[in-house]
């Protein structure tokens, strides 16, 4: 079988990024335009909060009710998870702007839970993407990640079996580089994976600088089959733990959410109380 | 896929919602609405105690002190007037400047001027200067807004720091760069030195105010100086108030003493007194004829107007012809076209004019200019002829019609046909001069008769 790829993209942070560059160049020009930041109570700063909030909201619900549906047809999981992500980085964004920099208040509460709820959804995707899943966005079971690593494998020797000895010596070294430090559950291996991987690319690196311009465009082959490898053992490492971990981050992000919520939504009966339905 | 059934509603969801309502509820009850605050509240503490307080933060925890329930039918306004009672009492003054402010803006509310919210050390108004309707205070800004320089005015420019107070001295002090001393000062000594009494920031009263709105300034009022009518004009109203009938300042110049009344404009234009005009028409004398083209100076001595007398002879005595035997009505003969053009009835008289009479000119018989006492027997104008002088004695009239001599008839006696009466009933149409050739005194019967038979009859 081929070998798996379970690789995310990074493409709704890209997307969000470039909006809030958009919202931004707008306010900014508003900005310009009044000569002053905008209120929060005026049209412009009004209306940032407004869509913010509903963006915020779409974030929770949508993608929560898609959860909770068995039909295909509403779309991918994947493609919800980045919508809600999307939504769950330009919402808050946009509600941050309608502050006009005033923190406080129950406004600047609930404003500061928006940042946190935003922290962590960064630390549960983070955590989210530690778990192997396929491209609809299921979960995928150790059997299928064991057949992967064992394919991968078949793949290496099949790789070494085909070079020169010099080149199996010289493979022999990077091999061993490339073998996981830890197999140990600790959510380190889950939460650590990045710094991990840089510290072994910077040790291949360096092991690379050593060599010839031959063993040099050997050792890029190699180096590619070791990574899959490398990965495909981590996800069947850490994937218990990444499950536990993403659990025990879901008891920390919902009722941070709920609790901004039912804030905001009190904070907008206020604002409509005093403000926006005064005579 | 997500096996819990409510989704976000997890315990620990539902616990940290209620708990974010119960913390919120909690801050509610111990610090007042302040957590719903969108900022401090002005701190700066006023002269007076308003409401109980100096300042706003003062009552920073109580919103329902200036806030109202949406349902409640009232305004925040009615909030600020129960401390601000000043405020409320001046509202009722269209004079004021809130009262001037609403009457111009009835929209306006309080918070459009005065912001909170704002911090402890914020002003607590907020004015858009630059689209102040100034107006409203009874000023307008329409010709004070660039400076000399070209640079925009600054409210600080004529109200100094306290935009809320006016000295009117700054009106002359900046006007006498503008203006000049001496024509401040000459104005200020004028008109008084309270310049909103007058001027209203739209009507400066100079040259291109349109004073004929009003009273129309031709002729020599065009050339007077404004003091010289609104005397002791002190404001507006004055100015306004300023009498517009003529004798209101030229009750001095009345050269007729008031006999035409205090209305000169009905005969005097304002170029000059001598161009004066009157509608003889209306008076009891209209000018016609040569009448009309004498001065007025002629008949109106003495600049008397009225009461000048309105007979013939009080005018025209010296041109009495007929050395007032006509009397002096001369009007009933005369017209004032020319002397020459009289009419007179000569029916009316003791000698109504027939037949030539009426052709023969007045002076035939009226010799002398001598009219009245002319005597109407015929002998005066008309000589015995010597066909019958002295024969039938003065009445030619028992003969003779006014229509021609001949045919004359005569009816008295005649005693070679008395025969036949004395008309002649035979003779009756003969001419006299058939019979009587040459006189009446000597006859011939030979005219007819050649025998001398008889017959006779009138001339």
């Amino acid at each position: 079988m081929a070998t798996a790829r379970y690789r995310y993209s990074n493409s709704e942070l890209w997307m969000a990024f470039f909006t809030n560059l958009a919202i931004t160049a707008l306010y900014l020009a508003v900005v310009w335009r009044l000569g002053s930041v905008p209120k929060a109570s005026a049209f412009f700063g009004h209306s940032l909060g407004i869509l913010g909030f509903l963006l915020m909201l779409m974030t929770e619900t949508l993608y929560s009710l898609r959860k909770r549906t068995r039909s295909a047809r509403w779309g991918r999981m994947a493609t919800w998870l980045k919508f809600h992500i999307y939504t769950g980085l330009v919402g808050p964004y946009m509600v941050l702007l309608h502050t006009s920099w005033k923190f406080g208040g129950l406004a600047g509460v609930v404003m500061l839970l928006t940042v946190i709820l935003v922290i962590s959804g960064f630390i549960g995707r983070y955590i989210y993407t530690a778990v192997p899943r396929t491209p609809e966005g299921a979960e995928v079971e150790a059997r299928d990640l064991a057949r992967a690593i064992e394919a991968a494998e078949t793949d290496l020797q099949r790789w070494l079996a085909q070079r020169p000895p010099e080149t199996r010596q010289l493979a022999r070294r990077l091999i061993e580089l490339s073998e996981l430090r830890t197999e140990a559950r600790t959510p380190l291996l889950v939460l650590g994976r990045r710094l991990m991987e840089w510290q072994y690319r910077l040790r291949m690196w360096q092991e690379k600088r050593r060599m010839d311009q031959a063993a040099r465009a050997q050792a890029a082959q190699l180096e590619r089959l070791l990574a899959r490898r490398r990965a495909l053992r981590r996800q069947m490492a850490s994937l218990a733990m990444a499950r536990r971990l993403l659990g025990l981050w879901h008891t920390v992000h919902i009722p941070l959410g709920m609790a901004l919520f039912t804030l905001a939504f009190i904070h907008i009966a206020a604002a409509l109380y005093y403000a926006t339905l005064l005579r | 896929m997500n096996t819990r059934r409510l989704g976000c509603f997890t315990a620990t969801g539902i616990l940290a919602a209620i708990a974010a309502v119960v913390l919120a509820a909690g801050f509610v009850w111990a610090r007042g609405g302040s957590i719903f605050s969108p900022g401090p509240l002005n701190a700066q503490a006023g002269g007076q105690v308003l409401g109980g307080v100096r300042s706003h933060a003062e009552i920073g925890g109580q919103c329902g002190r200036c806030h109202v329930a949406p349902w409640s039918g009232e305004h925040m306004a009615d909030r600020c007037m129960q401390c601000h009672t000043d405020i409320a009492q001046q509202l009722l003054r269209p004079d004021s400047l809130h009262g001037a402010l609403v009457r111009q803006a009835g929209a306006l509310q309080c918070r459009t001027c005065h912001r909170e919210h704002r911090g402890a050390a914020a002003s607590l108004t907020v004015l858009d200067t630059a689209h102040f309707p100034h107006e409203a205070v009874g000023f307008s800004l329409h010709a004070h807004q660039k400076r000399q320089d070209g640079s925009p005015f600054a409210c600080t420019d004529c109200h100094g720091e306290k935009l809320i107070s006016f000295d009117q001295t700054v009106c002359a002090d900046c006007h006498r760069k503008v203006d000049g001393h001496a024509f401040v000062d000459a104005h200020t000594q004028l008109f008084g030195d309270r310049c909103l009494a007058c001027h209203d920031g739209v009507e400066t009263y100079g040259r291109h105010f349109d004073h004929n709105a009003f009273f129309r300034l031709e002729g020599q009022h065009a050339r007077t100086a404004c003091s010289q009518c609104h005397t002791a004009a002190r404001s507006l109203a004055d100015l306004k108030h300023t009498p517009t009938d003529c004798v209101a300042c030229h009750r001095k110049d009345d050269a007729h003493n008031g006999k035409f009344g205090t209305h000169c404009g009905a005969c005097h234009k304002p170029t000059h007194w001598k161009d004066a005009t009157i509608d003889h028409n209306k008076t009891g004398f209209p000018l016609e004829g040569k009448h009309a083209q004498v001065k007025c100076e002629a008949c109106h001595a003495n600049n008397r107007f009225k009461g000048t007398p309105t007979a013939c002879s009080a005018c025209h005595a010296k041109d009495d012809a007929h050395n007032g035997k006509f009397g002096t009505d001369c009007a009933a003969c005369h017209t004032p076209t020319n002397w020459k053009d009289a009419t007179f009835d000569h029916s009316k008289s003791n000698f109504p004019l027939t037949g030539k009479h009426a052709q023969v000119k007045c002076e035939a018989c009226h010799t002398n200019n001598r009219f009245k006492g002319t005597p109407t027997t015929c002998v005066s104008c008309h000589q015995d002829p010597a066909f019958h002088r002295g024969a039938f004695g003065t009445r030619c009239a028992s003969c003779h019609t006014t229509a021609a001599w001949r045919p004359a008839k005569y009816l008295g006696s005649h005693p070679a046909i008395a025969s036949e009466g004395g008309v002649g009933i035979n003779h009756g149409h003969t001419s006299c001069r058939t019979c009587h050739p040459s006189t009446v005194r000597t006859y011939t019967c030979l005219a007819c008769h050649s025998n001398n038979q008889g017959g006779g009859g009138g001339d």
